[in-house]
């Protein structure tokens, strides 16, 4: 099982789960945080951190949000491991809640 | 985001951290009832639970008995293969209704958050703990830590309500320094508490060793640079997924003690019966192994002699004496004797908490201490080292005797009693050896069985609730 950062971090990218995460599986793009499944521990720490609330136990996705876990699976594979908590996005609180986010996902690694 | 001033690791951590590789880890944990409800587990997991236990279980989803909010289910692929065939795991493992039957208990067993005094720290005896994690591999439905496991808010010493939180790095160092720069300033002993100066950490939670090895890593250094002579973890993961136990774990302690080599690691684990590192044959017993002692599973039995071969770690065994998984003194007698034959010294086994729900797991106290002694019968003497305790509010205590001959001329004493002895004060080191005794009642699962019946409280176990001993009742 596992835990699975969904479309409402796009854009705003807190990193509180980052903070609170026992086993450092947060991976980081440039726009948005996955959860590596086969490093998380089930601890449930990062639901609650999310300003956002974003990140889902695997068993309860909502029903649209089912697509983030092989999201989550891809990305953790290319992307960067994050351990330390950073600032937010600069425009985090206006992106905070707007629908339909998936489109604005940018996937390339960033460069290190 | 809220600014937090992070710990800053000297030059000296900085070098050996660097060095510290995670490695990954295949445990296919299964958390919650939902994936068994909907048949999506495995093929040969889909029997663990029955459709009535299941339909059981989830009739009280949602209500004050609700199982699941009690404590978060959880299991891991190893453990499941070794529940398999044990009926004994079964029941640690698996979630059951008779677990809210009836929820008395207390929010914060042993009251330890008056003993906090920064958060995810406990300072108790000459010791103290840290929660750095708050979940591990799987879960025992017995766990005395559900609060923590299952974020309950808990009721603090200032009145305020709140979730237990995890220790912080910076938190704890500061705090142990200044403890111990009190104590230095006092001729070796706290003014207040009479405590010495702080040796020793143990790191808890949850399990710390779900954490990475970088995880754990930071924590050691940061021990060791604030002066801790003696780190203990305490852990059920060679248990829970004894794979954990890598060549990365070892490369990771290895460089620690090359860089810290007069830190001592103390790996305190738990195993509660030896259905869980076992093999088991055909006819299901055991397996002889024709070169001594039984048939280990490969994967503990690597770890445990991976750690042997460390001269400075020391492993030691704890676990509680719970019904229907370990209340049974043969099964106790060749988990101490297979523990001893394989460096693993056994420590304590515990009378269950009075966690809420702790009447489905209690065994009786003056029955734990019958099968303890009845387990304890026919192991040699360094087999045999285990005791019993009890923790109660003032410290650690034994189950040191109970009799069964009347105790003549005593009054509370016609059946015969029960002797407790504490072995550490909690908050003050001379409280040290007190004992304190009771008339017996088979009944009893906790301190408060004995209230009505307490013929000498030296230890102050009872009069420190205003409860007194009988023959001072008899005098008023």
């Amino acid at each position: 099982m596992t835990y699975v950062v969904t479309d409402n971090c796009i854009q705003c990218k807190y990193t509180d789960c980052v903070d609170v995460c026992p086993v450092d599986c947060f991976y980081e793009g440039a726009n948005f945080l996955v959860i590596n499944p086969d490093e998380c521990i089930d601890c449930d720490d990062c639901v609650e951190a999310c300003p956002a609330g974003a990140i889902f136990n695997e068993d309860d996705l909502p029903e649209d949000k089912k697509h983030f876990l092989e999201i989550n699976e891809e990305l953790s594979q290319i992307w960067l491991q994050i351990t330390d908590q950073k600032d937010p996005l600069p425009d985090a609180t206006k992106w905070d809640g707007v629908e339909g986010k998936l489109k604005y996902l940018i996937k390339e690694a960033p460069e290190n | 985001m809220t600014p937090k001033e992070k710990y800053s690791p000297s030059e000296k951590e900085a070098a050996f951290l660097a060095t510290v590789q995670n490695g990954k880890y295949d445990r296919d944990i299964i958390t919650g009832l939902k994936k068994f409800m909907a048949g999506t587990v495995p093929q040969d997991m889909q029997g663990f639970y029955s459709q009535d236990e299941l339909d059981a279980v989830k009739a009280l989803d949602g209500t004050k008995r609700d199982v699941q909010a009690r404590m978060p289910v959880k299991i891991t692929r190893h453990y499941f293969e070794q529940a398999k065939n044990s009926l004994a795991i079964q029941t640690l493992v698996k979630a059951s209704p008779k677990e809210t039957y009836d929820l008395d208990g207390a929010e914060d067993p042993g009251k330890q958050m008056t003993y906090s005094p920064v958060e995810g720290l406990i300072h108790k005896y000459e010791l103290g703990l840290i929660y750095v994690a708050s979940t591990c591999s799987a879960h025992c439905r017995f766990c005395y830590r559900e609060e923590l496991i299952a974020k309950k808010e808990i009721t603090r010493a200032d009145g305020t309500v709140a979730a237990k939180g995890l220790a912080q790095i910076k938190d704890i160092v500061d705090y142990i320094t200044e403890h111990n720069r009190i104590v230095a300033e006092n001729g070796g002993r706290h003014p207040e508490t009479n405590r010495e100066r702080l040796r020793e950490i143990l790191m808890s939670g949850g399990d710390p060793m779900v954490l990475g090895n970088k995880n754990i890593a930071q924590w050691l250094a940061a021990l060791a640079q604030a002066g801790i002579e003696n780190i203990r973890i305490g852990t059920k993961e060679m248990a829970f997924h004894p794979k954990r136990f890598d060549e990365t774990f070892f490369a990771m302690l290895d460089t620690f003690h090359n860089v810290y080599p007069r830190v001592n690691l103390r790996m305190m684990v738990h195993f509660n019966h030896p259905d869980e590192v076992l093999l088991k044959g055909p006819d299901g017993e055991f397996i002889d192994d024709p070169q001594g002692g039984l048939v280990w599973h490969p994967d503990a039995l690597a770890a445990v002699q991976a750690f042997g071969n460390r001269a400075w770690i020391n492993l030691d065994n704890q676990s509680p004496i719970i019904a229907g998984i370990n209340d049974d003194p043969e099964a106790l007698r060749i988990l101490q004797r297979e523990m001893r034959r394989n460096g693993i010294e056994n420590h304590y086994f515990f009378c269950g908490r009075d966690i809420v729900g702790h009447k489905a797991f209690n065994v009786p106290i003056e029955r734990a201490w019958q099968i303890l002694n009845e387990s304890q019968q026919g192991l040699s003497g360094v087999e045999a080292h285990a005791r019993l305790s009890i923790t109660h509010y003032k410290g650690k205590t034994e189950v040191a005797a109970v009799t069964n001959e009347p105790v003549p001329g005593v009054k509370g004493g016609e059946n015969g009693v029960v002797v407790f002895k504490l072995l550490r004060g909690a908050a003050d080191a001379s409280n040290r050896a007190k004992v304190t005794i009771v008339g017996r009642n088979p009944e009893a699962i906790w301190f408060s069985g004995y209230d009505d019946r307490v013929i000498v409280d030296e230890a102050e176990l009872y009069s420190m609730y205003d409860i007194p001993a009988i023959s001072a009742v008899a005098a008023e």
